[in-house]
C-alpha cells in the first residue's frame, strides 16, 4: 500500500471512487487519493484489456486515464480532487467497444 | 484588462520564473502560464506549501527554491496557475485551458520553459501495474506526501539516488537499488573532467548520496544490465544481470529511472527545428546562446532546451528575458551584451559539467533500444518491438510512416513514451544516424482536449485576472 | 535505366497504377519525392463513399466500390476496409426533398444505390442522433478503410509483381525525344516509354513538364480524432445541408472531418491548422450527436490535397505529348477511387481504350473557359 506522510491538520473533501465514498485530503491529486485507498487500477489497456496503473504521475504517460463525472479519458494525476467528484476506473477496451457494436448490429437484423 | 503582453512565459519552473522576474524588473508586461496549482516546476514542486511536516529532509537544493518562488510571487507579474497551454500559434497566440474553458492571450515575445520528462525505459514488463518512474516517487512525495515502502529503485543518474536518499531520511523502506551505471564511469567521463572540476561540489554530491544509501543498509547492485520486470498482470519482481550472473528480486513495486529528456511536444508542435543531441541521446530544439529558436519571437529555456538542470535553467531564463527586452527595443545591444556576460559564462560551465554527468551516467543501449520482440514500445496502442519490426519490413522506414501503419505513437500520450525509442530503433535497423530518421510530426493540441471545451471556441475568453497564490 | 512506364507520385493512385501496370507486364518505376503515402493518400479520412457522388463520377465510383469489398484478397494485404453504410442526415423537409429529387435523377440514369430513410429508420440505424433529425439517405456498400494501410497494400502488391518504388527522389525534368521520355530526377536519369502524372497537390507542375496546362489549386483539409469512446455509431455519418462528417472506427476512436480547410504551403510540405473551423466542426458533431459531449480530441492534422475548379479529377491521356497520362485533382474524394483509376489508365496505355466515359475528366476541359 501507498501511505501518506501528510501533515495531520489538512482539511478533507469527500469523493466517490468506484462506488465507494471516501474522505481525501483537500488539494491532493486524484491519483494520490485513489492510491491511498488501494484503488491503484486506473484503466484497462485498450487493446489487450490488461490492467494498468499510473506510471509517471506528472502528466506525460496517460496511463492514469479514468472516468470523472461520466467523462472518460481524464488524467487522474493531473486532476485535483473536488468535493463530490465521482470517479471510476476506465474500462474502455477494443473488446468492449466491439461487443457494443456487435450488439447494435444484431439488434438491427 | 488587456490580453496582450510584452512577454508571455510558459512554465513556472526555475527557467520560467527567472525569465519572468528579469522581464518584470526590466519593466515589461509579463504573463506566466503554468498548468500546476502552484509555481515551482519539477524541482521546487510545492516548496512553499509542502504537505510534509519537515520539508528540509528533501534537501537544501529543494528548500532553497522557496526563495525564488517567493520572489516570483511578489513581483509584478500576471501569474496564471492551473493554466494548461494546448496551443501556441506562430503568430504569438497562446490558447490554454483553465477551469474547463479555453482562454487566449497574445504576446509580442514568448519564452517557453515546459521542462523535462523522464526518459522512457522500454524493457520487458515496464507497462505492468507496480512499475513507475523514480520521478513519480518524487512527485508523489513533494505534492501529496505519499510514499511506497519496500520498492526497488532501478536505473541510473543522480535523481535516482536523490529520491532513494529522501525516502530513507523519511523512514521509508527501500528493498534494493539496482544501478545500471556501467563500470568505468570515470574513464568514460575523463574527457569532460575539466568541466566537472570547475564544479567539484557536484561531482561529490552523487557519490555522497550513494554512500548515504549504502550506510542505511540498502543492498546496492552495481553495474547491473539487461533489466526486465517479472510478472504477468502486475509486477512481482525485477530480473537483471550482474557479473555474468542472473539475479531476481521479488518486489511489488519498482521505480525506474535513466535520466531526463526535454519535454518535446510543445516545441515540436510549433514546428521548431530540432537536432539529435548525440551526447544526451535526445531530440533538442536548435537554439542560440540566448535560447532563441528557429521561430523569430519564441525562445526556449530550461530543460526543454536540452538537459542542463535547475541552476542553468535560471541563467537561461534570465538570458532569454534580456534578449526579449532587446528585441522589444527596451534594452540596447551594448547593455544586452554587458548584462548577459555573467550568465553566458555560467551556462558554459554548467554545460561542461553536464557533459561529464551524461558520460558518467549513460542510459545503456539495451534499456533504450529494446532487443526482446515482446517488449512494449508504445504503451498506449500496445505495439511491441516485434510488431514495429514487422511494420518496418513492410516499408515503413520513417517514424510517421510507422505510426500510420502500426498506430505506434497515435495514442493519448502522443508519442511521449515511444518517440525516442522509435527514432533509435529505425536508425538502428537502417544503420543510419538518428538525425537522419527524424521524429513524429506533432500538432496542437498538446494534450487531450474535450470536444465540449474545443467547441466553445466561438466565444473564446480572454485571459482572466489571475487568482492570488500565496506563498 | 529503362522502364516501360514511370509514374510520378507515390500516393494511392501512383501505387495502384503501378500495381495494374505491373500486372499487365510493364516494367514500372514509381518516383516519390517523400515517402509513399506521405501526403493525402496516407492521412485522409479513409471515407470509401459512393453516396452523393457527382453523376459524372458515379460509374467509376460504383466500380471502385465493388472492388473495395474484396480488395484485401485481390492485393493479399490489409487495407482496413470495413463496409459500414454511409448515411447523410436530413434535418428538415427541404433536406428530404433534396434527397428525393436526387434519387429520382439517379433512377433516370439507371442507378438505385441511394435509398431514402425516414426518421424511425434513421433512429434505428443511429440511436444517438439528435431528435430533430427527420430522416436521411443511405448507401449500403459504403464504409471506410485505413488510408496508409490501403496505399501500402497497393504498393506491396505492385512490388511483388516487379514494380520498383524510389522514395526520396524528386522529378526535376521531363523531355520527350522521339518515342522515349527522358526522366531526370534529383538523383538520376531514366528512359521510359510512358510517363504518368499522379503527383497530387503538385500535379500541375508535373503536367507542365508534359506540356499540359491545368488550373489546379491546392488546399489543406483538416481532420481531428478522439480518444476511444464507447461504441455509438456503426454507419459513417454525413449531413445533407451541414458540414457534418464523422465515423467511429471499430477501435472506438471517432474521426471528425467536415471539409474545413487549413492553410497549405506545398513547397515546404507544411500545413497550418485553423482552430476556429475545427471548433465549429466539434460543435456541429456535438449538436447532431449529444453523446459527443463526452469525447476528448486526441489529435488534429491536415493533408495537402489537389482541387479542380469543378471538383472533378483529371483522368486520361495528355493532349500535348504522346504517351503521357494524368490522374490527379481528386478534390478531396479521390481515396475511394483508388482501386479503379490505375486500372483505367492501364487499359488506356496497353489497349488505347476503356469502357468508361472519361470526357468529363479531360485535362483540356477548361481550355476555353474563363476561370
Ligand atoms: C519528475 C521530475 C523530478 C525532478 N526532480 C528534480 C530534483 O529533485 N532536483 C533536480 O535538480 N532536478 C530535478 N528534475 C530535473 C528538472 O527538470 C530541473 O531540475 C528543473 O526543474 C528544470 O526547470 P525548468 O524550468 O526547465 O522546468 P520545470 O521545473 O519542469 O518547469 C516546467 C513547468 O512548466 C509547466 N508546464 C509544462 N507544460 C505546460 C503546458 N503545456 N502548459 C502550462 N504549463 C506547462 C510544468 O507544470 C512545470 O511547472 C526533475 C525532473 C523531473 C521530470
Ligand atoms: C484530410 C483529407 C481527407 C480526405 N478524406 C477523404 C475521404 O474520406 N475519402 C476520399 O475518397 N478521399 C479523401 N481525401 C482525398 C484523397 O486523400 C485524395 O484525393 C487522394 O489520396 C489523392 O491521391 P493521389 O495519389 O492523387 O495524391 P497524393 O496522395 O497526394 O500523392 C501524390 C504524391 O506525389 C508526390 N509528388 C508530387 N510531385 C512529385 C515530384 N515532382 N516528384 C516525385 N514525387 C512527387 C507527392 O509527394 C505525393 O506523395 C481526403 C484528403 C485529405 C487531405
Ligand atoms: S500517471 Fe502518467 S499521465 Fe498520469
Amino acid at each position: 500500500m501507498f501511505r501518506s506522510l501528510r501533515k495531520p491538520e489538512t482539511q478533507s473533501v469527500s469523493i466517490n471512487i468506484n462506488g465507494q465514498t471516501v474522505q481525501v485530503a483537500e488539494g491532493s491529486s486524484l491519483w494520490a487519493a485513489m492510491a491511498l485507498h488501494g484503488e491503484t487500477q486506473t484503466r484497462l489497456a485498450s487493446v489487450s484489456g490488461q490492467q494498468r496503473s499510473a506510471y509517471c504521475a506528472m502528466g506525460v504517460c496517460f496511463e492514469c486515464l479514468v472516468e470523472i463525472n461520466g467523462v472518460p479519458n481524464q488524467q487522474a494525476c493531473m486532476t485535483t480532487v473536488e468535493e463530490g467528484m465521482h470517479v471510476s476506473s476506465q474500462h474502455l477496451t477494443e473488446q468492449s467497444i466491439a461487443a457494443l457494436h456487435q450488439k447494435e448490429s444484431a439488434d438491427h437484423e | 484588462m488587456s490580453d496582450i503582453f510584452d512577454i508571455a512565459i510558459i512554465g513556472a519552473g526555475p527557467g520560467g520564473m527567472s525569465a519572468a522576474l528579469e522581464a518584470a524588473q526590466q519593466g515589461a508586461s509579463v504573463a506566466v502560464l503554468d498548468r500546476k496549482a502552484t509555481p515551482g516546476g519539477q524541482i521546487y514542486r510545492d516548496v512553499t506549501q509542502s504537505p510534509l511536516l519537515d520539508p528540509s529532509v528533501l534537501g537544501r537544493e529543494y528548500t532553497e527554491g522557496a526563495e525564488l518562488v517567493r520572489a516570483f510571487l511578489e513581483a509584478d507579474i500576471d501569474r496564471h496557475q492551473n493554466a494548461d497551454v494546448w496551443h501556441i500559434g506562430e503568430n504569438g497566440e497562446v490558447l490554454y485551458s483553465q477551469d474547463n474553458q479555453t482562454r487566449r492571450l497574445v504576446a509580442r515575445e514568448l519564452i517557453i520553459s515546459p521542462g523535462a520528462m523522464e526518459r522512457p525505459f522500454p524493457i520487458e514488463g515496464w507497462h505492468l501495474p507496480g512499475v513507475m518512474t523514480a520521478g513519480s516517487a518524487q512527485v508523489m512525495l513533494k505534492s501529496d506526501g505519499m510514499v511506497k515502502d519496500g520498492a526497488i529503485f532501478a536505473g541510473t543518474g543522480p535523481l535516482l539516488y536523490l529520491i532513494v536518499a529522501q525516502y530513507l531520511r523519511l523512514g521509508v523502506t527501500v528493498n534494493a537499488v539496482v544501478d545500471t551505471t556501467p563500470a568505468g564511469g570515470v574513464g568514460r567521463a575523463m574527457q569532460h573532467l575539466g568541466g566537472a572540476l570547475r564544479k567539484p561540489a557536484y561531482l561529490i554530491k552523487g557519490l555522497k548520496l550513494l554512500n548515504e544509501i549504502r550506510r542505511a543498509g540498502v543492498p546496492v547492485f552495481r553495474h547491473a544490465s539487461n533489466l526486465s520486470i517479472l510478472g504477468e498482470s502486475k509486477a512481482v519482481g525485477l530480473q537483471f544481470q550482474q557479473d555474468g550472473r542472473t539475479h531476481s528480486i521479488n518486489a511489488g513495486h519498482i521505480f525506474l529511472h535513466q535520466g531526463v529528456i526535454p519535454n518535446l511536444n510543445m516545441t515540436r508542435a510549433l514546428g521548431m527545428e530540432h537536432h539529435w543531441a548525440e551526447q544526451q541521446l535526445c531530440w533538442t530544439p536548435v537554439l542560440d546562446d540566448w535560447g532563441q529558436s528557429s521561430i523569430p519571437h519564441i525562445a526556449v529555456v530550461g530543460d526543454a532546451a536540452g538537459i542542463q538542470g535547475a541552476e542553468a535553467a535560471r541563467h537561461a531564463g534570465r538570458l532569454a528575458a534580456l534578449k526579449a527586452m532587446n528585441k522589444l527595443g527596451k534594452l540596447n545591444d551594448a547593455d544586452l551584451q554587458q548584462e548577459s556576460s555573467a550568465n553566458l559564462k555560467a551556462i558554459k560551465s554548467f554545460k561542461a559539467f553536464r557533459s561529464f554527468l551524461d558520460a558518467y551516467y549513460p542510459p545503456t543501449p539495451e534499456h533504450r533500444i529494446p532487443v526482446a520482440t515482446n517488449t512494449l514500445v508504445c504503451r498506449c496502442e500496445e505495439q511491441t518491438m516485434g510488431q514495429l519490426r514487422a511494420g518496418f519490413e513492410q516499408g515503413a522506414k520513417d517514424p510517421n510512416a510507422l505510426k500510420a501503419l502500426t498506430r505506434c505513437g497515435m495514442g493519448p500520450c502522443q508519442g511521449r513514451q515511444c518517440g525516442h525509442t522509435v527514432s533509435e530503433l529505425l536508425a538502428d535497423w537502417q544503420n543510419k544516424p538518428v538525425s537522419d530518421i527524424g521524429y513524429y510530426r506533432l500538432r496542437s493540441p498538446q494534450r487531450l482536449l474535450s470536444v465540449e471545451e474545443l467547441s466553445q471556441f466561438q466565444n473564446i475568453k480572454p485571459v482572466q485576472k489571475p487568482a492570488e497564490v500565496s506563498a | 535505366m529503362n522502364f516501360d512506364a514511370i509514374i510520378i507520385g507515390g500516393g494511392i493512385h501512383g501505387s495502384a497504377t503501378a500495381y495494374y501496370l505491373a500486372k499487365a507486364g510493364l516494367k514500372t518505376l514509381v518516383l516519390e519525392k517523400d515517402y509513399v503515402g506521405r501526403h493525402a493518400s496516407g492521412v485522409n479520412a479513409g471515407g470509401v463513399r459512393l453516396l452523393g457522388r457527382d453523376f459524372a463520377e458515379v460509374p467509376l465510383s460504383k466500380e471502385a466500390m465493388s472492388r473495395w469489398q474484396t480488395l484485401d484478397d485481390e492485393l493479399d494485404g490489409d487495407t482496413g476496409f470495413r463496409r459500414r453504410s454511409l448515411i447523410n442526415i436530413a434535418i428538415d423537409d427541404a433536406d428530404m426533398s433534396k434527397i428525393q429529387t436526387r434519387i429520382n435523377s439517379l433512377a433516370g440514369l439507371g442507378y438505385n444505390h441511394e435509398v431514402q430513410i425516414d426518421q424511425q429508420e434513421l433512429r434505428e440505424r443511429l440511436p444517438h442522433v439528435a431528435h430533430n433529425c427527420v430522416g436521411g439517405v443511405v448507401s449500403e456498400q459504403d464504409g471506410y478503410a485505413i488510408p496508409y494501410k490501403a496505399t501500402t497494400a497497393f504498393r506491396r502488391a505492385a512490388e511483388r509483381l516487379g514494380a520498383t518504388f524510389h522514395e526520396g527522389e524528386t522529378l526535376a525534368n521531363l523531355r520527350q525525344i522521339g518515342d522515349t521520355w527522358q526522366v531526370r530526377t534529383d538523383k538520376a536519369t531514366y528512359d521510359a516509354g510512358t510517363v504518368i502524372n499522379c503527383s497530387g497537390a503538385w500535379a500541375d507542375k508535373t503536367a507542365m513538364m508534359m506540356g499540359d496546362n491545368t488550373p489546379l489549386s491546392h488546399s489543406a483539409p483538416m481532420l481531428m480524432i478522439t480518444a476511444r469512446m464507447p461504441h455509438f455509431a456503426g454507419p459513417v455519418v454525413g449531413a445533407i445541408s451541414r458540414q457534418l462528417s464523422f465515423k467511429q472506427f471499430e477501435n472506438g476512436t471517432v474521426l471528425i472531418g467536415g471539409g474545413a480547410k487549413g492553410f497549405a504551403d506545398r513547397d515546404s510540405n507544411h500545413t497550418t491548422l485553423d482552430y476556429k473551423k475545427l471548433a465549429l466542426a466539434a460543435e456541429t458533431t456535438k449538436t447532431f450527436f449529444p453523446i459527443m459531449k463526452t469525447a476528448v480530441i486526441n489529435r488534429m492534422w491536415a493533408g495537402l490535397e489537389a482541387y479542380m475548379p469543378d471538383n472533378l479529377p483529371v483522368i486520361g491521356a495528355g493532349v500535348n505529348a504522346r504517351n503521357a497520362y494524368h490522374a490527379f485533382g481528386f478534390s478531396a474524394h479521390g481515396f475511394q477511387l483508388g482501386p479503379v483509376v490505375g486500372d483505367v489508365l492501364t487499359q488506356l496505355i496497353t489497349t488505347g481504350k476503356t469502357n468508361f466515359d472519361l470526357n468529363p475528366f479531360r485535362i483540356d476541359r477548361f481550355e476555353r473557359k474563363v476561370l
